[in-house]
């Protein structure tokens, strides 16, 4: 489902009658449906995101969910396991996959948010992760690293996502992460690193 | 300024002189001399200012696993002795680093073994650098989600992951504080909405979604982690912001000095707190990783339902 938020960027993007045509009655009007881009491109993105949670719960047959426990070996040991059965469930997902279309609009909100950044702010959340972090579909998110926040500004405007997947934000490049297995399951090309506003 | 925040200044008292006489383990009032004895001085703590009051210790980005968290854990299992707090809340970054099976026993149940030893719980919230594979450890208390509420006495506590406040946890977050009628509604988590960190600062996104459900749905207290010192801010909108994330690592000298923002701030050791809900007062002390009491006081509670004031936010 996509958030309200994008709201704004919906009617932006939505196509329509130049403004000044005039329709008389006597002229027949063609039957165009509008197209909405991004719409489409949010509802590709849901499907993808559902194709991925299908192939996911196949790998979780194997890998059953962990009830509490104080036995943190129980914990790492389903972790890593769904990570890689994840991985080898997917062996040639490659950057974009699961967002598809949607990223460029992606890209536009994470570019918007910050710029709509002050210099601190900005250096802050560059500040929550080393440089130079290089992270690949597939691979693990580094275990001794942070985890970034994402901004709850910049995650109000982002389609939501079901409770198995989350957006990390590593230098200004938008991840999509799978909480339990602590894989990274797509990173949104284009969004270039940086370290200067 | 609003009324209750002239009341506020007129019955906040801080400092050791605010505690009275002192009791020992048994409640029974003791002479100073045997208190201090029992005590093992340089230990500097008092015991519970009220009976059947909800007590708890409170230990902010915490997992290190080196000697500072050890001494702030051993100091804290001493206080125990004189202010006996029933469970014990974490701000967020409780395992830093690895995440491997043995990191939570270097950095978690070895420090505190005094403590988890009474059986005393721990309920924690999520740090940036936690894992939220954590809420499934059994000794974090979480039932298995990244947010969750539980209740005391008259207290209800809500713990949050201000890591990803998404819509579903801030629908949640509502739906719970709406349906909460606890004299004491205390929110915790890892990111201060109010700061005077030169590192981070006041965290203002999460503040602008946070706040608003705080003050309509009468919140009392908040606490947060994140900044690696201690700070009481001055009260915001009629709520208590404490930032207690001092507890292994420290950021000497990081408080912004004359920040309009600090009630007291302390950064120059580590520290663990220790509070106490009342019938109509919330008492804390804050004691560093020496034993020595580095901040106290008692504040009341705050009428309800709060009021937005804009006129009231320093910063």
């Amino acid at each position: 489902m996509m958030r309200t938020g994008l709201a704004l960027l919906f009617s932006v993007l939505s196509i329509s009658l130049p403004a000044g045509r005039h329709v008389t009655a006597a002229a027949p009007i063609p039957q165009q449906t509008p197209v909405n881009a991004y719409a489409q491109a949010a509802a590709e993105f849901k499907k993808r995101v559902d194709a991925y949670l299908t192939l996911r719960k196949a790998v979780t047959q194997k890998y059953p969910e962990v009830k509490e426990t104080g036995d943190p070996i129980k914990i790492h040991e389903r972790e890593v396991g769904l990570g890689k059965g994840i991985a080898m469930a997917r062996p040639h997902a490659k950057a974009g996959d699961v967002f598809g279309p949607a990223s460029r609009y992606l890209l536009k909100i994470v570019e918007d948010d910050w710029n709509s950044r002050s210099a601190a702010d900005q250096k802050a959340i560059l500040g929550e992760i080393p440089r130079g972090l290089m992270l690949k579909v597939n691979q693990p998110y580094p275990p001794t690293i942070p985890l970034a926040s994402v901004p709850a500004k910049l995650l109000a405007q982002l389609p939501m996502l079901p409770e198995e997947l989350e957006y990390r934000l590593v230098d200004r490049r938008l991840l999509l992460r799978d909480r339990d297995a602590n894989v990274i399951v797509d990173v949104l090309v284009g969004a270039e690193p940086t370290r200067a506003k | 300024m609003r009324l209750n925040h002239l009341l506020l200044a007129g019955l906040l008292t801080l400092g050791v002189s605010t505690f009275g006489a002192q009791q020992g383990p048994t409640g029974r009032p003791v002479a100073p001399a045997a208190a201090a004895q029992a005590a093992k001085p340089p230990m500097e703590i008092s015991p519970p200012r009220e009976q059947d009051s909800v007590r708890f210790g409170i230990l902010g980005d915490t997992g290190t696993g080196d000697r500072r968290q050890y001494e702030v854990g051993a100091q804290m299992t001493k206080a125990m002795q004189i202010f006996p707090f029933e469970f014990v809340i974490m701000l967020g970054d409780n395992i830093y680093g690895s995440e491997r099976p043995q990191d939570f026993v270097k950095k978690f149940e070895r420090p505190y073994e005094g403590i988890l030893s009474q059986k005393i719980p721990f309920y924690a919230s999520l740090g940036n650098h936690d894992d939220p594979t954590q809420r499934f450890y059994k000794p974090f208390n979480m039932n298995g989600e990244r947010f969750y509420t539980f209740k005391k006495g008259d207290a209800r506590f809500f713990a949050l992951d201000s890591n990803y406040m998404d819509q579903p946890q801030l629908k949640w977050i509502e739906e719970q504080l709406s349906r909460a009628n606890d004299r004491w509604k205390i929110a915790y988590f890892h990111h201060p909405l109010y700061s005077s960190g030169e590192r981070h600062g006041s965290e203002v996104d999460l503040r602008t979604r946070l706040e608003p459900l705080f003050v309509k749905y009468g919140v009392d207290i908040v606490f947060a982690g994140h900044e690696h010192f201690y700070e009481r801010i001055k009260p915001q909108k009629g709520i208590y912001y404490f930032t207690q994330g001092g507890s292994a690592k420290l950021r000497e000298g990081n408080i912004r000095v004359n920040s309009a923002l600090t009630a007291r701030g302390y950064d120059t050791d580590n520290v663990f707190m220790v509070a106490e809900l009342g019938k109509e007062s919330l008492h804390f002390q804050v004691v560093s990783r020496a034993g020595r009491r580095v901040d106290s006081g008692s504040m009341p509670l705050m009428p309800e339902p709060k009021q937005a004031d804009d006129k009231s936010r320093s910063q």
